[in-house]
C-alpha cells in the first residue's frame, strides 16, 4: 500500500515537472516589444519612396533617350541603366518624361512622347518589383529574410495605388499632357519594346 | 656551394609541395543531395549540377532524399564521413533540414542550397528561384485571363517547403485585390502529379463549378488537368502551373494549360557548382541569398522557351 502511494507521488511529481517545463510565461510588454522589433515593411517602403525612389526618379533618363538607346544599342542600355536584385534575364529601368495621352482603358494610359514613342503607363496592375529594383539602391545582403524584400515591393506598390493613381484615374482623358516618372521591366534575352508598361511613382496632368 | 645547393633543393621541394596541393583540388568530391528524384525537374537540377562539377574537374555523387528528412540526414552523415568537400543541397524541409546544414558546417563542409531555402544562416549560400515575384507575374495573367471574376482552386506544394508559401503568397498578393475571384478550395498535393490528380478529383466532387486552377508546380497542374479531362471540364477551366517543365510547355502550345512560370534550374545548379569551385579556391564572401528571376510563359511567348530554360 505504502509502495503504491510512493509510486503515485513520484508519478505526480514527474507530471508536474514535465508540465512546468512545457509551459512558460512572458510579460505581454516583452512580447509587444519583440513584435515591434520585427521588420516593418510599410515603414521601410514609405521611407524608401520619399528618400530614395523619388530622388532616383528625378535623375532617371528621359524616355525618348532611353528608348532610342534600347533600340540602337540594347547592351549599352542594359549595362548603363538597368538594375535587378535577381540574377537572370529580368531587369528594371527608371524612366521619366512627358507625353500626350492617345487613349485610356481600365488598365493603362497610352501616351506618345515628344519624339512620337508610344508608351503605356499602368493604372491598374501596379504590382511587382519594378519600383523596388529599378533604382538599384537596395542591397539584398542587408536582408536575411527574403519575404521582407517581397513585402517592401508590395508596400511601395500599395502606396502608389493609394496615392498616385486615384487623382489621375478619375480625370485623365485623351489629349491631356502628362508628366511621369517610374520604372519598367524588360527581359534582356527577349527585348520587346512594344510591351513596355511603366509603373508610375510620379504622374501629373500638365495644365 | 653545398649550402646553396641545399637551399635550392629546399626551395624546389617547397614548390613541389605547392603543386601537389593545387593538384589535390582536382581530387575534391561534391555531394549532390536532392529532395526527390521522383520529379523530372529535380532530376534535371541534380544532373546539371553533377555535369558542371565534372566539367570543373570534381568527382560527384547524387543522393535522393525521397522527400524524407531522416533519409536526408543519413545522406549528410554519409557524405561527411566519406570525405565529400562540399554539398550542393536541395532541401526537403525548410526547418527540418536545418540540422543537416548545421552538421555540415560543424564538419567544415560548405553547403550551397539549390532551389529551396533552409531557414538558417548556416548555409554558405542559397541560390533559388524568385518564386514570389514569378507568381506575381503569373497572377496578373491569371486575373486578366479570367477577366477579374470566377471561382478557382489552389493546389499547394509541400507545406513544409518555403517555395510553397512564396508562390502562394506571391499569387495572392495580387489576386486577392479582386473580390470577383473566389478561391473555393485550397489543398496540398505535395508537388506530386498523382496527388494533384487525386486531390483535384475530390475537389471537383464538392465544387463542380470552377473556372481556374492555380497549381504550385507543373506536375500538380498536369495532374489537375487530367482530372479536368476525366470530368469533361478541361475546355472551360484554365490551368496555371509553375516550373517550366517539358509537358507543361507542350501543354501551353496545345492550349491545354494557360500559363506557367519558367524557372532556370540550369542557372541554379551551375551557379551552386561554380560557387563550390570558388570556395575550394579560397572565396568566402558569398551572398547568403541569391534569387534567380522567373519568367512568365503563355501561349503568346511559348515559342521563345524550351523546358527548364530559354531557347
Amino acid at each position: 500500500m505504502m509502495k503504491k502511494a510512493i509510486k503515485y507521488i513520484l508519478a505526480i511529481i514527474l507530471v508536474l515537472f514535465i508540465a512546468s517545463n512545457s509551459i512558460y510565461f512572458k510579460k505581454l510588454s516583452d512580447v509587444k516589444a519583440y513584435a515591434a522589433k520585427q521588420f516593418d515593411a510599410a515603414k521601410y517602403a514609405r521611407n524608401y519612396l520619399t528618400t530614395q525612389l523619388i530622388p532616383a526618379a528625378d535623375k532617371a533618363p528621359q524616355a525618348d533617350e532611353l528608348l532610342a538607346l534600347l533600340k540602337s544599342s540594347p547592351d549599352t542600355a542594359f549595362k548603363t541603366y538597368s538594375h535587378g536584385l535577381d540574377i537572370g534575364n529580368i531587369r528594371f529601368f527608371m524612366v521619366q518624361g512627358q507625353g500626350t495621352v492617345t487613349a485610356v482603358d481600365e488598365n493603362d494610359i497610352y501616351i506618345l512622347t515628344k519624339n512620337k514613342q508610344a508608351l503605356k503607363i499602368a493604372i491598374e496592375y501596379v504590382f511587382g518589383n519594378a519600383l523596388r529594383d529599378a533604382p538599384g539602391l537596395i542591397n539584398i545582403n542587408d536582408f536575411t529574410n527574403t519575404m521582407d524584400l517581397n513585402n517592401i515591393a508590395a508596400e511601395v506598390d500599395k502606396i502608389v495605388r493609394a496615392e498616385v493613381l486615384p487623382p489621375i484615374k478619375s480625370k485623365v482623358k485623351t489629349g491631356d499632357k502628362l508628366t511621369f516618372a517610374g520604372a519598367f521591366e524588360l527581359n534582356q534575352e527577349h527585348i520587346n519594346l512594344d510591351k513596355i508598361e511603366v509603373i508610375p511613382v510620379v504622374l501629373k496632368i500638365d495644365k | 656551394m653545398m649550402k646553396y645547393f641545399k637551399i635550392l633543393l629546399l626551395v624546389m621541394l617547397a614548390f613541389a609541395s605547392c603543386q601537389n596541393r593545387s593538384g589535390s583540388t582536382k581530387q575534391k568530391k561534391i555531394a549532390i543531395i536532392v529532395s526527390t528524384l521522383n520529379n523530372p525537374w529535380f532530376v534535371f537540377l541534380a544532373q546539371t549540377a553533377a555535369a558542371r562539377a565534372k566539367t570543373l574537374g570534381y568527382e560527384s555523387k547524387i543522393f535522393d532524399s525521397q522527400n524524407n528528412t531522416a533519409l536526408e540526414t543519413d545522406h549528410f552523415e554519409n557524405a561527411i564521413a566519406d570525405g565529400y568537400n562540399a554539398i550542393l543541397f536541395n532541401p526537403t524541409d525548410a526547418n527540418g533540414s536545418v540540422v543537416n546544414v548545421q552538421k555540415a558546417k560543424k564538419a567544415g563542409v560548405p553547403v550551397f542550397c539549390m532551389d529551396r531555402e533552409v531557414n538558417s544562416p548556416d548555409a554558405t549560400s542559397q541560390i533559388f528561384s524568385d518564386s514570389y515575384s514569378g507568381c506575381v507575374s503569373l497572377a496578373k495573367d491569371f486575373v486578366q485571363t479570367l477577366n477579374k471574376k470566377g471561382n478557382y482552386v489552389e493546389l499547394l506544394g509541400l507545406v513544409a517547403d518555403n517555395n510553397t508559401w512564396a508562390r502562394s503568397k506571391g499569387f495572392h498578393s495580387l489576386v486577392d485585390y479582386y473580390p470577383g475571384l473566389k478561391m473555393v478550395a485550397q489543398q496540398s498535393a505535395d508537388f506530386d502529379r498523382n496527388k494533384g490528380l487525386e486531390v483535384m478529383e475530390s475537389i471537383l466532387q464538392a465544387h463542380p463549378n470552377i473556372d481556374a486552377v492555380f497549381a504550385g508546380n507543373d506536375a500538380m497542374a498536369m495532374g489537375a488537368y487530367q482530372a479536368l479531362v476525366a470530368a469533361g471540364k478541361a475546355d472551360h477551366v484554365k490551368v496555371f502551373g509553375f516550373d517550366g517543365a517539358e509537358d507543361a510547355i507542350q501543354a501551353i502550345k496545345d492550349k491545354k494549360v494557360s500559363a506557367t512560370a519558367m524557372q532556370f534550374p540550369k542557372v541554379i545548379a551551375q551557379t551552386a557548382a561554380d560557387d563550390a569551385d570558388a570556395y575550394f579556391k579560397g572565396k568566402r564572401d558569398f551572398p547568403k541569398k541569391l534569387p534567380v528571376a522567373v519568367e512568365l510563359v503563355t501561349y503568346d511567348n511559348v515559342n521563345d522557351y524550351i523546358a527548364y530554360g530559354k531557347k
